[in-house]
């Protein structure tokens, strides 16, 4: 799929074109990109928050206290959604405790997961999701890595006719089962797809995000940093001489911008413990994209390294 | 490839070093003095047992599952368990390996020494166990607060008891050895997996442990 800067700018919403607008509804921050998720028109933000790891803290009051600081940066520069799942230990009961304290915003979009291979248990899962976000419904309910999705995903389909869910998806990670991914895209009347993207791993390019822009489905990119490795990585090599191009300040940025300039992408989640992080990362939602060109000499410049 | 090839060691992580460790230093400072008593109660039961008294012989396991019992509440239940969601059944293994412990007492022992090596080998994995361990955090170049102790952490908890198992000569091993050897696996590789240095000590505990038993079998067989 060709890219141009024109392309990407189209697939921007109204926050990029309204960059010096006044707040938009939900209080969107000016000049945040935001992406309309493709089944509703409903504009996202294109970087979300992610809890994996980061947010499974167990009970420990200083580090629940640093997530929940997390979350009052994210949402005060512009952040909607916030991705978890059952399998993620104490990262839900640690989002519950930052929205109590944040007073449930209201521009939360909140993104879970069914993780669970007996499907008569799904029900409950998601009740005892609910109740550690403290939410009552979940905008978006996902089937975690494809478990048993055959089972849960007419229940998910039925409670979103029911209005207990806005959105459904299904997800998986790290290149794992993209055939069977690309057949529920196709076969399913789903609203979104996550599945791992970044600068080093664009598998999903050849087909996933072609077939979710022909089905009209939101894309979430997981993984962006490699769970940090490709920052560590990164962090002690010389930044291109024409990074200004890019729209990006350092790495995290550059990699941020990489991804979500691929018009098919609705939004990237990366997960952070860190404030200082969470304000970067939300700046790479700002001012330019890269084109086509440049996303091909930022593969080639990283490849390289 | 099977979908289990595409998993490295650091997927099966779902917390960081960070977290972990601040748990174990939260968990001891909630309960010191206490690793000193469990330490102290140790060789209280040891040392006798060591010495060959009888009814020490018989205590020293089944008191032992009071250790165990303690670390499957207390650290994998209570604390663990909220970071890592497979520590329940862990704690669950725990409680049952210290239901075994509690049978030893009606399972076999050597009548008199069980041989030379076994039984000072036994002395020595005891003791690193319960002295050797805690110092391992400074080696690992962590604060001595994520010290791990006897009674408290499961790792030193597995290496001391299997030191007694050889002091007092327990038969039916097989019994006894699964759960500790599984548990010290899972261990060393969660440790690998977050690059410390401590992971190495669960993998010399079986190393040890088994070499002892092997060697003590062989030298029983060729010694009159």
């Amino acid at each position: 799929m060709a890219i141009t800067r024109r392309a990407t700018v189209q697939g921007l919403g109204i926050g990029a074109l309204l960059p010096f607008a006044p707040r938009l509804a939900l209080g969107q921050p000016a000049g945040i990109l935001t992406r309309p998720i493709p089944s509703s028109g409903e504009p996202i933000p294109v970087v979300g928050l992610g809890t994996w790891i980061t947010f499974n803290v167990g009970d420990d009051p200083v580090l629940m206290e640093e997530c929940a600081a997390v979350m009052a940066a994210f949402f005060e520069g512009g952040g909607r959604m916030i991705d978890s799942s059952p399998m993620y230990s104490s990262s839900q009961p640690t989002i519950g405790y930052g929205l109590r304290k944040l007073g449930y915003p209201e521009r939360l979009f909140s993104a879970e997961k069914v993780w669970i291979s007996d499907p008569g248990q799904g029900g409950a899962q998601i009740a005892a999701s609910r109740a550690h976000w403290g939410v009552d419904k979940f905008d978006l309910m996902q089937v975690h890595n494809l478990v048993s999705w055959e089972e849960h995903l007419p229940v998910l389909l039925e409670m979103k006719a029911a209005g207990q869910l806005r959105y459904v998806g299904i997800t998986t990670s790290e290149g794992r089962r993209h055939r069977e991914i690309e057949k529920v895209m196709a076969s399913q009347p789903i609203d979104f797809v996550q599945a791992t993207y970044n600068i080093l791993d664009r598998e999903i390019e050849s087909r996933i995000l072609p077939l979710a822009r022909e089905k009209r489905i939101a894309v979430i990119a997981n993984r962006p940093f490699r769970e940090g490795d490709l920052i560590r990585e990164l962090e002690d090599e010389p930044l291109p001489g024409w990074l200004t191009e890019t729209g990006a300040r350092n790495w995290a940025q550059f990699l941020l911008k990489f991804i979500i300039s691929h018009p098919a992408v609705t939004c990237v989640i990366p997960a952070t413990t860190r404030v200082d992080h969470v304000r970067e990362n939300l700046e790479a939602a700002g001012g330019t994209l890269p084109g086509e060109k440049l996303r091909r000499r930022m593969i080639d410049y990283v490849e390289a390294l | 490839m099977s979908e289990w090839g595409t998993y490295t060691l650091t997927d099966f992580l779902m917390f960081s070093p960070r977290v972990y460790f601040r748990l174990i230093e939260r968990y001891n400072q909630e309960f010191w003095p206490l690793q000193l008593v469990f330490i102290a109660g140790a060789l209280f039961l040891l040392v006798p047992a060591a010495l060959q008294a009888p009814r020490a012989r018989a205590a020293v396991l089944p008191l032992f599952s009071l250790a165990w019992a303690f670390c499957a509440w207390q650290f994998l239940w209570t604390r663990y368990a909220s970071i890592n969601w497979a520590m329940s059944y862990a704690a669950a293994a725990f409680f049952a390996q210290a239901g075994l412990l509690v049978m030893a007492a009606l399972l076999p022992r050597s009548p008199t020494y069980a041989g030379g090596l076994r039984h000072h080998g036994g002395i020595g994995l005891a003791v690193c166990g319960l002295l050797v361990y805690p110092f391992i955090a400074l080696v690992a170049g962590r604060p001595p607060a994520t010290a791990e102790t006897f009674g408290m952490m499961p790792d030193p908890t597995v290496a001391t008891t299997f030191g007694a198992m050889l002091i007092v000569g327990q038969r039916r091993l097989w019994l006894l050895l699964p759960i500790p050897i599984v548990w010290c696996v899972y261990s060393g590789l969660t440790l690998w997996a977050m690059d410390d240095l401590g992971a190495l000590a669960p993998f010399a505990v079986i190393v040890a442990t088994l070499v002892l038993l092997l060697a003590g079998r062989f030298f029983e067989k060729v010694t009159p």
